[in-house]
């Protein structure tokens, strides 16, 4: 059975938990099978249907003591993506609302008619017109951040109970 | 846990004399990391009987409050079962 805890320390070493720690469970698993050993019970008697899964069985009991996050938590830092987003949407949102104050320029989103047949196509046009483009930008803007603060409260949310 | 401070192992071998043998297939650790970390119990390391030190779990305070509310609530839940079960008859064709 210490391949078991030789396995459950690599398992904790890779996932960060600090070595005084590791130390302390691999210990406790350690002396407890080998009690268990001595009184003729099996590992899989004590350990069950985890004996022959170590790494999950480690990392279960590192996130239980709060050491780590739970299996499947993702990764430690905020998402890069999640970050990025938010940036990019905080950007626009100051642009439209620069270019709103400024007035300048008044772009629009005019429909125009060409040739007898009366086909129409949209055009982007200097003017103060019902769609401009400031005002889109704007609308898209704060869609995006509000997309992020939910984004963000999930995983704010998820954190919290990977350390739970 | 109530009945003395334990460790692990020794929590598994209580609750196997109790009659429930396969309560600490590899929850225990867990479990007790879990306990540990949100309060319920207080460690300390001693020597067993002749073997290496092992870290002794007792209840701690808020611990033994907890264990008297889910106490409490068991035996509600029991009991509201046990009066639904009561008027069940069951039948065994032989």
């Amino acid at each position: 059975m210490s391949d078991f805890v030789a396995q459950c320390r690599r398992e904790w070493k890779r996932l960060g938990v600090p070595r005084p720690l590791a130390e302390e469970m691999a210990s406790d698993l350690a002396s407890d099978l080998d009690e268990a050993a001595a009184e003729g019970v099996s590992a899989e008697q004590l350990l069950g249907n985890t004996v022959s899964d170590p790494r999950s069985f480690a990392a279960s009991w590192a996130a239980e003591r709060g050491v780590v996050r739970a299996p499947g938590g993702g990764g430690r830092g905020r998402p890069r993506a999640l970050i990025a987003f938010t940036a990019l949407a905080a950007v626009v949102l100051v642009v439209a609302a620069v270019l709103l104050a400024t007035g300048e320029p008044k772009l629009s989103l005019v429909q125009t008619r060409t040739g007898p047949s009366g086909s129409s196509r949209h055009v982007v046009q200097a003017a103060s017109a019902a769609a401009p483009v400031e005002w889109i930008l704007l609308a898209v803007a704060v869609a995006a951040l509000g997309f992020a603060v939910w984004l963000w409260s999930r995983w704010g949310r998820s954190r919290r109970y990977a350390f739970q | 846990m109530d009945a003395g401070p334990a460790y692990g192992y020794e929590m598994t071998k209580r609750l196997r004399d109790r009659g429930l043998p396969t309560v600490g297939e590899g929850s225990i650790y867990p479990l007790l990391g879990r306990l540990e970390r949100d309060g319920l119990v207080e460690t300390y390391r001693a020597a067993s009987n002749g073997g290496p030190p092992r870290k002794y779990y007792r209840p701690s305070p808020a611990g033994r409050v907890a264990l008297a509310l889910g106490v409490s609530e068991w035996r509600a839940a029991r009991d509201a079962v046990d009066a639904v079960l009561a008027s069940v008859t069951i039948e065994v064709a032989s």
